[in-house]
């Protein structure tokens, strides 16, 4: 038995902890964390805000973002909607901040810059500023990071040159997510599906190693799903509903369902207005609330706009159950009947998809669909280990919590493939949904047998950005 | 001062029984969380329920004593990497029983350090790599490897691959992306279009085995392998690449099964299931049936059971037996056994008994099929054979059920009823039993029954009784028929006799009539024979020969052959052409 002061025997578990950090960047959300723990600590948004104040452009990072319309404050995201970083600059600072505001945290302690002390103008500063700017954040963390299974060679370089050079870890690793997805599920084979908020992605992992050739993805993520509850909502019925976030409402009182809201309007004058995309980042929340309070999956086995075979609809099924309600932020309240399954039924149905000339989403194709990319990921990989994949499909990304995904899913997939047994593995635990990717790379890097893979500092001096390809397959 | 000082003082003998002992006071211990007053309540029995005590125990006490073992930040290199990369991880300081307590710091600090150089790393020993073969020089590649699909560069790519991803192929094959290297880089790029191939994994691992296995050779002559090397070897050579596609076809079949297909096949799974968990059943069942046929054939003379005083000591004999066995009887008090499903009902001792003895082929059964007749319509007979039995008795729809039946007569032996329907398509000649096969030919109905139950073979027998019966018809009519013409051609002779000799004989007319008139009155005859051969069967033939004669011309003729599904047709049919006939023949 083991007392507490006892060590465990380091094979028991396989785990030698380095204290590591893992960094899951998402499109989202970007998370944070040491290894060995089970959450992240460090969980942001990916989005940071920049607004001018006097002369001189101000960032915001984190949960800031939210909290305050500055004037003139705009919302921006470093990643593209392909899950590729674009803006590099921009994506280094907030990731930084990812685990600097939390993790590394204890150590920066500049008191000129925390805000806390009010140093004179004297000869602390420059000293100080010094020691700072050596200070590397990462400088005793081995760093894995995670990244899409179709990140592009260059972006993978890019990430090693500001791990290695601006952040100065003396380890680092590059995962791939799909694969760590799988780790968290405990499997080292597994057909990954990531529902992402910007993606919606299908990854073969074969003993721990992604297949290239049957990665697949599609812009029908989560974001894709509030464009159309957007379109949902300028087609309301009773009337169309206007999303006014929590910042622009000074007060207001409770109305019958489906009745206008009775609200005053917070008005900002044009100079001390923030941006636009301020406001759709914010409507972009309620939209979020509204996902995970209302909006359902049509639990098949067929599509919502086919007929059962006794005859009825499945609409008129669907118009049966009792809706849901829902209280938009001004005070709108109204209960969603069918329409609170239209919205994601172009997921499996690309027919079904809401048209929204304005939306930023094209209609989508039916190969953009879930069945249809895992599908297309089947067919890109051996046909021996098909079998193997489908009964091992991991489900994950925060999108996939939308009330009877995997029941769908797991219904198309046995009409798919009637053959072979299917068997979908989603954690039940929400955090493990929208985790599971990071878990996975906390596990892996908390390994012992892992700290022989890590790119070390010296490796990376001796060959260069290029390593990675070699290194991180 | 106690008693016993005192009877010491006064030299009395001590008390032959010890000094009662104090009574002690039994005080239980009040639990912690039970106030006085309840506790007073109790008696002195302990309440039932355990109390829980829900306290922190605190560190146990073994533990406080010892001092807090320190951990410590230790760096740490791996062997199984190639660099020196210095990570670190906490470990658990050694006890100061280990390392002398009078070293200083510095010691300390020293043995840290050194410690993980002189100590393996835990986990480098899973670093294993899979067994690739040796690389070939450029001329083992010249003599040995050459081939006309693959080039010198590529297999070196795929030899590489083989060793980075440890012969898991399925990756491999995922990763396979060979840019061949264009010979002359000042050519122009739009002449030289590097088409890019895509190698199957079956190309891939057919050129692995073969130089893999040529290495094999190189290095050892297969003559001089290992046991497990000389395996390999062979594995290797004898790789079939267009096999392994074909297999992977099949596979990708079976993968994409429609939901269709996967039902037919668990079904027929299912069936298979059933089959051979039947199977077993019906082999025992079997057996038993053919111990009970291989019973020893009594050799006792069956005659002094036909008498009633014989049987009832048979049934006597029957009876102990039977109790002897223990088992409880089955038999009912006069010996009915309703056997349910049973077909050979046993009506009374003797029948048993015959069963018993009875020939051992069936073949020797059927000597006389006519006489051993079921008269299972015979309803009322069996009714009252049931009345005087004063048992159960069972209705009509019950005994069908059960398969009850009484017989009149029953001939000794065990018989089978499709001989006896085989039996029955056997005519005395050899031309009447053609003749009766290709009447049966035409009805469509196959000279051996498929399935000869009781009903199916009662109606067989009715209709071979008809078909005889038409096929007696038909030759009575053409012998009738033959008859008629050479009177006819007779008459013609000796009408052109006549009117030679211009005289008219009116009495040959006149019995012509007659003749008529006897037709007339046949057919009414003929129906009636025709109703009552449905009904009672093969007494009838005589009578119907007998009346065939006179509606024969037309019957035979025309509906001999054609009827015969249903007897009442043919009847019918026959009345019908009888009739007609009568009729012509009238006019």
């Amino acid at each position: 038995m083991n007392t507490p002061n006892q060590a465990p025997s380091a094979t028991e578990y396989g785990g030698d902890e380095v204290s590591a950090i893992v960094l899951d960047p998402g499109f989202s959300t970007t998370r944070a964390g040491f290894a060995g723990e089970d959450t992240p600590k460090s969980l942001i948004p990916t989005y940071y805000g920049k607004y001018s104040f006097e002369g001189q452009e101000k960032l915001i990072y984190g949960d800031d973002v939210f909290v305050t319309p500055r004037p003139g404050l705009s919302i921006h995201n470093p990643i593209g909607r392909d899950g590729i970083v674009e803006d590099w600059d921009m994506a280094e600072k907030v990731w930084e901040y990812s685990f600097t505001s939390k993790l590394t945290g204890a150590k920066p302690g500049n008191p000129l810059h925390n805000g806390l002390n009010d140093v004179p103008e004297g000869e602390l500063a420059s000293e100080m500023e010094g020691v700072e700017s050596e200070e590397k954040p990462l400088a005793d963390s081995p760093l894995l990071m995670s990244e899409s299974s179709w990140n592009p060679t260059k972006a993978r370089e890019k990430t090693i040159e500001v791990a290695m050079e601006k952040w100065g870890t003396p380890a680092f690793y590059l995962a791939r997510n799909g694969v760590l997805a799988a780790f968290a599920a405990g499997k080292a084979s597994a057909l990954v599906v990531d529902i992402g908020a910007s993606n919606i992605s299908v990854t073969p992992v074969h003993d721990g190693m992604i297949l290239k050739r049957g990665v697949q993805h599609s812009p029908l993520g989560g974001d894709y799903i509030s464009a159309q509850i957007r379109a949902l909502f300028k087609s309301n019925s009773p009337q169309p509903i206007t999303i006014t976030p929590h910042y622009l409402i000074s007060a207001k009182t409770a109305v019958e369902a489906g009745q206008p809201p009775q609200v005053k309007y917070k008005t900002f004058p044009p100079e001390r207005a923030p941006d636009a995309s301020y406001r759709t980042f914010l409507e972009e929340r309620t939209l979020s609330e509204f996902k995970e309070c209302v909006v359902q999956v049509w639990p098949g086995p067929t599509k919502l706009s086919a007929t059962e075979p006794n005859g009825v609809p499945n609409e008129e099924m669907a118009r049966s159950s009792p809706g849901r309600p829902f209280e938009f932020p001004d005070g709108y309240n109204q209960v969603f009947g069918v329409d609170r399954y239209r919205v994601v039924e172009s997921l499996f149905d690309a027919k079904a998809a809401i048209q929204d000339p304005e939306s930023l989403f094209p209609a989508p194709t039916q190969a953009q669909t879930v069945p249809e990319i895992i599908k297309a990921a089947l067919n890109g990989v051996d046909v021996d280990i098909r079998p193997h994949l489908l009964s091992n499909v991991v489900v994950t990304g925060a999108s996939s919590l939308l009330h009877g995904f995997t029941d769908r899913l797991n219904q198309e997939l046995t009409q798919l493939y009637p053959g072979p047994r299917v068997r979908i593995s989603a954690p039940g635990n929400t955090s493990e949904r929208r985790f599971s990717s990071w878990i996975g790379g906390s596990i892996l890097a908390s390994l012992g047998t892992f700290h022989q893979m890590w790119i070390s500092k010296k490796e990376f001096d001796e060959h260069g950005p290029n390593i990675v390809e070699k290194r991180c397959k | 001062m106690a008693a016993a000082d005192v009877r010491d003082m006064l030299n009395l003998p001590a008390e032959g029984q010890p000094r009662p002992h104090k009574k002690q006071k039994v005080v239980e211990k009040r639990p912690e969380g039970i106030t006085r007053e309840l506790f007073a309540l109790l008696g002195e029995r302990a309440p039932p329920i355990a109390v829980n005590e829900n306290r922190y125990k605190g560190r146990p006490k073994w533990l406080t004593k010892a001092r807090a073992k320190s951990w410590r930040m230790t760096p740490f290199t791996n062997g199984a990497r190639s660099d020196d990369l210095v990570l670190s991880h906490w470990k658990r300081e050694p006890t100061p029983e280990d390392s002398m307590p009078t070293e200083g710091d510095q010691a300390k600090e020293e043995q840290v350090t050194t410690k993980p150089a002189e100590q393996e790393y835990g986990f480098a020993r899973f670093n294993i790599k899979a067994r690739v073969p040796d690389r070939y020089t450029t001329d083992e590649y010249n003599r040995h490897l050459k081939s006309d699909e693959w080039s010198r560069e590529e297999t070196d790519y795929l030899m590489d691959l083989v060793e980075d991803y440890d012969l898991r192929w399925v990756v491999i094959a995922d990763r396979y992306d060979f840019q061949p290297q264009p010979v002359e880089n000042t050519e122009n790029s739009t002449a030289l279009v590097p088409s890019k191939r895509y190698r199957t994994m079956e190309q891939l691992k057919a050129r692995y085995y073969f130089v893999a296995a040529s290495m094999l050779a190189l290095e050892h002559p297969p003559s001089e392998m290992s046991e497990a090397e000389f395996d390999l070897h062979e594995k290797m050579i004898k790789f079939d690449a267009e096999r392994e596609r074909h297999r992977k076809e099949l596979a990708a079949l079976q993968l994409n099964r429609t939901a269709d297909e996967v039902r037919e096949e668990s079904i027929l799974l299912e069936e298979l299931k059933r089959i051979t968990a039947n199977e077993q059943e019906f082999i025992t069942e079997r057996r038993e049936l053919y111990s009970r046929l291989d019973a020893p054939i009594s050799v006792g003379n069956a005659t002094n059971y036909h008498n009633s005083q014989g049987l009832s000591h048979l049934l006597q004999t029957l009876l102990q037996a039977d109790k002897s066995k223990k088992r409880r009887s089955l038999l009912g008090p006069e010996g009915i056994v309703p056997t349910p499903g049973g077909q050979t009902p046993i009506n009374n001792a003797p029948g048993s008994a015959r069963d018993s003895s009875r020939a051992d082929t069936p073949n020797a059964g059927p000597s006389q099929p006519q006489t051993n007749k079921k008269t299972a319509a015979a309803a009322s007979a069996t009714n009252k054979e049931s009345i005087q039995q004063a048992i159960r008795t069972l209705t009509p729809a019950e005994e069908a059920r059960y398969g009850v039946q009484h017989h009149d007569r029953l001939a000794p032996g065990v018989q089978f009823r499709s001989d006896r329907a085989q039996k029955l398509t056997q005519a005395k000649s050899h031309v009447q039993t053609q003749k009766l096969a290709s009447a049966l030919a035409e009805l469509e109905i196959p000279l051996r029954l498929v399935m000869p139950t009781e009903r199916v073979v009662k109606d067989f027998e009715k209709l071979i009784h008809s078909v005889n019966l038409l096929l007696d018809a038909r030759k009575v009519s053409e012998k009738v028929e033959s008859e008629i013409r050479v009177l006819e051609s007779a008459r013609e002779e000796r009408e052109r006799k006549a009117r030679e000799v211009r005289g008219q004989d009116k009495p040959e007319v006149k019995s012509e009539q007659q003749d008529d008139d006897g037709s007339e009155i046949a057919p009414a005859a003929a129906n009636a024979a025709a109703f009552q051969a449905n009904q009672a069967g093969e007494d009838q033939t005589e009578a119907n020969i007998s009346s065939t004669p006179a509606n024969g011309p037309d019957s035979g003729g025309t509906s001999g052959a054609g009827d015969g599904v249903s007897h009442k047709r043919s009847a019918s049919v026959l009345s019908n052409a009888s009739d007609k006939s009568s009729k012509r023949q009238r006019k």
